[in-house]
């Protein structure tokens, strides 16, 4: 048996995996603080009764947890201190100097997360070439250990220039700390992020110290409980890219975990995707404040290596801190269940990016809430049904949200509640369709050749409206719609990913250098999953390198050839990357040369087998059929439009659209136009007519 | 209210128009990402020195890209409507047309700024068009900077030209500019770089069409630009009507012979005109502006203080008129030397925020300090000769609310270079980057610290390098009683004579010592609150 489980900010979802009858189960426990911990083993303990099954069954537990990106939103890490060369203490703090808004004067910037008394500068500096110009100042170290004695450090960074290519320095300072404050946790910026460009280092390495102490205690215990409760399976968490580590590797860069929620919704993705037999989806996750997409292509997700952590301005490119990590390429825009809809300067209606808190949240829930926001729209719509919301823990009001949209919008722009409220449903399905196009045409690919999947509480109610903008002419809403995340851990293969910056142009490259690096790094790999308990044979090796033509400063990533490299390869690895960037850009330039700038080896396990009999098991005389209610349809206004109950519903047995289906955490919509089935595993298919 | 655009009673209801708005500026947006991903240029893509306009067939503009910095503001509207009155009228237009012009007078103020234009047709009819404006690696002439001493040292000067006839190249033109760049094939490179941007942006925008049974712009047009004028008016007839003045001065060389400028800010109900009577005649050094440029670095932060979320277009800019005395330093006639432009549009938010901080005193920042320092390059690297960009940014004016940041661009938007990526480039150490304490102007607000940047040349060759620094003489003003930055300055190791502005040699083993200034304070000393002296102290932001 294997567990998936996801710590978010509300609640703690479960994914429990029989291996023997191939069953799935979800459940869902509140969140405990300050140790979410006891949430841990509260759920453990409810699935376990519910379900009848002793610890000692289970073979694998894959956690994932928002801690590292909460102790960097709300600026809870540890007191950490940054060790710079000297002259470059402030480099942390003055960033790129570039604004991530023009028009906004008011704007401000993320303070550093280590503040300038706690930078501190060694005499030391290598060159571009790794050459010591000046030997480490050692005898200034003890200095230093007695300053982070007397200010209570209890984690350091150490980012010094030029180490991705002579790591010495950072090594002997680390050396040293550990012998003299072996109390004091710290992060070297040569094992952390090994490339090229100071700042976006810097930063990494002080995310990670900032995280390190509380993360480690965390896991550590997590760990002792387990073992303490008799498992003796493997323990493995989820890191941004969409892989899993050990709980290791996890204390040692904790940054990776930066993205596990997320990570896992689109490892899902493609999961279902495999199941279904589609290679080509758009991931859609729709929440409470942000919805977010992914791109998986040929039965791949995209990975990024661009990413920010903590936005000062919630879905502003360049207003966080950057981590360049290895993370799963998602867009994340500002519309979600409590975007706020309003009349803007030019009496125009604009939805969020902006959203209703969950006290007092959309007008609709009735605790004083009086913006419209894109549930009170839905709920007008007959989208939502006001006496089954979250399976009926709540009760939605129709007349407050029709009172809101009336005087927030209707009345100003001379329109029907009914259209006001439309054009909510339209202009965020819009927005969401518009990023989704970007970001797809920004990988060269065709928006309209992907298929969708819908998922997240608001997910289900959208997707429809998305599918259709975006030309798909399929979508599917899975089941477990709710623990996706959860679910995307069971389906992740264990990864070790390294990293190497080292510049050089195609035509003038020492490839012994480079093949010793590879190698050395692939050995790394191994010798990791090896640890964890998987062999050499079963480990496949991807080597990237990311690489441009010579002064451009955006790189590609091209997948290298097999085996070592030479002259032979120059001409192989040239054509990828022109076929590479033809694909994307529509075209080539002759007469310049290629440049390699950063090289990865991906050394990863088999992906798990999931092979699913059933998801859940419902016996009951009941009729999906639960009556029909007014629902409103832009083509057709209100109609009477079925209402089904999604546990209920018979598999295989098409019907057409319109369509509304309920089940506890979300409700899909589905318009005109459209055949409706449910699969065997009980994933809603809709196929959209022209 | 009078609008210039007449306000009709369009079918774009107020749903349908924010819907057709927004995927308007995705398609610019898109076009944007792509050109800026595939280009060479340093300031095109660190630095996104470029803009994508789409326009109706007018020459109107309906759409910029949002990243663009503020130098493009309404330029590529004035340069398509000037071809159309005065070289390629309405119907001389044809499907596969591409036409390319850096005339600094009709374009962005100087020659490396290229502008593209290419028309849209749909259904064998014009409709409209699409432009790009983008800092080219190379234009030929002397190396980038104030030390040209008149335009015909700045490199070639191309009029407008149709680079593409109906889809054919136009060989000769091609030819022309290969002969006269440096790095011809990544300059060269980039303006097909803007050809393909606007070629993806008319694919886009005809498909936007299709979908929603568009057959022309001129209604989508029409609605957008009487929203986005309305929106403008609006927030211009809540200021004070008056005349507010400022006056203002900046280095010029460094050496003596500074630069004054003058302005007269009037808020007349729903119109602003800045006129900068006054202001000092034309310089000889390349920091000249032409007016299209002065209007567009004036324009900027009067969109920042009354109408920064609504998006731009030529509806944004009727009310606002710019006026200049004739051959000025800003209103540069030819063959005035304009080269580094950017020094004196990069003032011109002092001067506009100082005026108006009479009228609107809670809308405005004090003065940074700016202008960006740049510094280029040249030399041999591994065999090879290069011209290396970078740039440096002084402290942030405090705002009503909020001290100013520390080393951050303004009013243009220019990212450093990483130490690391320039150490690989060319044969420089860099030796300091830091904070300069003490230099943020104080008051109930501090402006933001200015930086220390110091390099030295390690190789066994001198570089050629130019150099633009400025606030080494004059200082950021603070305002609402706000007290000053502190200046910047310029030393080289071992010392000797050096331009704060213009071209000269680091020779080997030479160190260059850069202090940023810092920015102006917001508000009086008296009023600040303790605990920021008291954090300030302990960070070291003050002594």
């Amino acid at each position: 048996m294997k567990l998936g489980i996801d710590i978010g900010g509300t609640f703690t979802d479960f994914v429990l995996f029989n291996t023997n009858n191939k069953q799935l189960f979800f459940t869902k426990t509140l969140t405990t603080y300050p140790d979410p911990t006891v949430g841990i083993f509260n759920g453990i303990q409810e699935i376990r009764e519910k379900y009848g099954f002793k610890v000692e069954e289970l073979s694998d537990i894959v956690h994932g947890t928002t801690l590292v990106t909460n102790a960097v939103i709300e600026r809870k890490g540890a007191k950490t201190a940054f060790i710079t060369t000297a002259g470059f203490e402030d480099v942390l703090e003055i960033g790129r100097e570039m604004r991530y808004d023009i028009y906004d004067i008011f704007l401000s910037m993320p303070k550093p997360l280590v503040p300038r008394n706690l930078r501190m500068g060694v005499q030391e500096r290598i060159d571009t070439h790794g050459n010591v110009l000046e030997p480490l100042e050692t005898n200034t170290l003890d200095t230093l250990a007695e300053e982070l004695n007397k200010n209570g450090i209890e984690s350091v960074g150490i980012c010094l220039l030029n180490s991705f290519v002579n790591t010495a320095h950072e090594k002997a300072i680390g050396e040293f700390l550990k012998e003299k404050v072996p109390n004091v946790y710290y992060s070297l910026s040569s094992e952390i992020m090994p490339e090229v460009r100071e700042y976006e280092r810097s930063s990494a390495t002080a995310m990670n110290a900032y995280v390190q102490p509380i993360t480690d205690k965390y896991l550590k215990d997590f760990e002792e409980q387990l073992r303490q409760s008799n498992y003796e399976g493997n323990i493995n968490i989820m890191i941004s890219s969409g892989k899993l580590t050990t709980i290791d590797g996890a204390r040692k860069s904790p940054i990776h975990l930066l993205e596990s929620g997320p990570a896992g919704g689109a490892m899902a993705g493609v999961f279902y995707g495999s199941l279904l037999n589609e290679e080509n989806l758009l991931c859609f996750d729709m929440g409470g404040t942000t919805a977010k997409a992914c791109v998986i292509y040929e039965g791949k997700p995209e990975i990024t290596n661009h990413f920010e952590a903590a936005r000062v301005k919630r879905f502003k490119k360049g207003s966080g801190l950057p981590v360049r990590i290895p993370v799963i390429d998602l867009i994340e825009i500002g519309a979600g269940g409590g975007s706020i809809a309003r009349v803007n300067s030019m009496g125009l209606l604009t939805v969020g990016p902006d959203s209703a808190s969950s006290t007092p949240g959309p007008a609709c829930y009735n605790l004083g809430g009086t913006q419209p926001t894109v549930t009170d729209a839905d709920l007008v719509l007959g989208y939502l049904n006001p006496d089954y919301f979250l399976g009926g823990e709540m009760t939605l009001s129709v007349e407050a949200a029709r009172n809101a949209i009336q005087k927030t919008l209707a009345e100003p722009l001379g329109i029907s509640i009914e259209e006001a409220a439309m054009g909510i449903h339209k202009i965020v399905n819009e927005n969401m369709a518009n990023a989704a196009r970007v970001h797809v045409l920004e990988k060269g690919m065709d928006p309209r050749h992907f298929n969708m999947i819908g998922f997240g509480g608001a997910g289900p109610v959208h997707a429809f409206g998305v599918a259709k903008l975006l030309n798909a002419s399929r979508l599917i809403i899975p089941v477990g719609a709710g623990v996706t995340s959860a679910l995307g851990f069971l389906v992740s293969p264990v990864a070790s990913e390294k990293i190497q910056s080292h510049i050089a142009e195609l035509g003038n490259i020492n490839w012994s250098e480079v093949n010793a690096f590879l190698s050395e790094m692939e050995e790394e790999g191994i010798q990791f999953l090896e640890n964890s308990g998987i062999s050499k044979e079963n480990a496949t090796v991807e080597r990237i390198v990311d690489m441009r033509y010579t002064g451009q400063g955006h790189e590609i990533t091209i997948t290298l050839p097999e085996g070592p490299l030479g002259l032979e390869q120059v001409d192989e690895i040239r054509a990828r990357f022109k076929k590479e960037y033809e694909f994307r850009y529509n075209r080539s330039i002759e007469g310049i040369d290629l440049e390699m700038v950063t090289w990865r080896v991906v050394v990863q396990g088999p992906i798990p087998e999931m092979t699913v009999h059933q998801f859940t098991e419902v016996k009951s005389d009941k009729e999906a059929f639960k009556g029909n209610r007014q629902v409103y349809f832009e083509e057709t206004g209100y109609l009477d439009c079925p209402v089904y109950d999604r546990y209920l519903l018979k598999t295989n047995e098409p019907f057409d659209g319109p369509a509304i289906i309920e089940e506890t955490e979300s409700t899909t919509v589905i318009g005109i136009n459209t055949t409706v089935h449910l699969d065997r595993n009980k994933n809603i298919i809709i196929d959209l007519r022209g | 209210m009078t609008l210039l655009m007449k306000e009709t009673t369009t079918k774009f209801d107020p749903i349908a128009l924010s819907i057709l708005w927004s995927r308007l500026i995705s398609i610019v947006d898109e076009a944007g990402t792509t050109l800026q991903r595939t280009s060479f240029s340093t300031v095109t893509r660190e630095s996104n020195d470029f803009a994508v306009v789409l326009m109706d067939r007018k020459g109107r503009s309906i759409a910029q890209s949002t990243i663009s910095v503020p130098s493009f503001l309404g330029v590529l509207p004035m340069l398509t409507k000037a071809l159309l009155a005065d070289y390629f009228p309405e119907d001389s237009w044809e499907e596969g047309d591409v036409v390319i012009t850096n005339d600094p007078w009709l374009c962005a103020g100087h020659k490396p700024d290229i502008g593209i234009v290419s028309p849209i047709f749909h259904q064998n009819k014009l409709i409209g068009f699409i432009g790009t404006i983008a800092h080219s690696p190379d234009m030929g002439g002397v190396l980038w900077g104030a030390g040209s001493r008149d335009l015909y040292e700045e490199g070639l000067m191309i009029p407008p030209t149709k680079l593409y006839t109906a889809g054919k190249p136009n060989d000769t033109m091609f030819n022309i500019l290969f002969s006269n760049v440096r790095a011809a094939d990544q300059s060269v490179g980039d303006i097909k770089a803007q050809i393909a941007a606007n070629d993806q942006g008319i694919k886009s925008l005809l498909k936007l069409m299709q979908e929603n049974d568009l057959d022309d712009l001129q209604d989508l047009s029409d609605a957008v630009i009487s929203a986005s004028e309305k929106a403008m008016r609006k927030a211009l007839q809540e200021a004070p009507n008056g005349s507010y003045q400022y006056s203002y001065d900046t280095d010029g060389d460094g050496k003596g012979n500074g630069c004054h400028f003058e302005i007269t800010i009037t808020i007349k109900d729903d119109e602003i005109i800045a006129d900068y009577t006054g202001t000092s005649g034309p310089h000889p050094l390349s920091i000249n502006a032409v007016l299209n440029y002065t209007y567009a670095y004036t324009a900027y932060p009067i969109k920042c203080t009354f109408s920064p979320d609504v998006p731009n277009n030529d509806g944004s800019f009727y009310p606002i008129k710019v006026t200049a005395p004739d051959n000025c330093l800003v209103n540069a006639k030819k063959p005035s030397p304009l080269g580094a432009r950017n020094i004196t549009g990069n003032m011109l938010h002092s001067v506009v925020f100082g005026a108006l901080a009479k009228a609107v005193p809670e809308q405005v920042q004090a003065d940074c300090g700016s202008a960006c320092w740049c510094i280029v390059l040249n030399g041999e690297h591994n065999g090879k000769e290069f011209v290396e960009y970078f740039f440096l940014n002084g402290g942030y004016g405090a705002r009503p609310n909020m001290d100013g940041e520390h080393v951050l661009s303004f009013p243009t938007n220019v990212a450093n270079v990483p130490i690391e990526i320039l150490e690989s480039d060319i044969a420089v150490m860099v030796t300091e980057k830091s904070l300069v304490p003490d230099s943020g102007g104080k008051g109930k607000y501090r402006g933001g610290l200015g930086q220390r940047f110091s390099f030295k040349n390690v190789g066994d060759k001198p570089l050629n390098i130019s150099l633009l620094t400025e606030k080494t003489q004059t200082v950021a003003k603070g305002i609402i009683e706000g007290q000053d930055g502190q200046k910047g300055s310029l030393q080289i190791i071992p010392e000797r004579e050096f331009p704060p502005k213009g071209l000269d040699k680091l020779h080997p083993g030479e160190e260059l010592i850069l202090t940023l200034p810092g920015g102006g304070g917001y508000g009086c000393i008296e009023e600040r609150d303790e605990n920021s002296i008291a954090e300030d102290k302990i960070l070291g932001y003050i002594t």
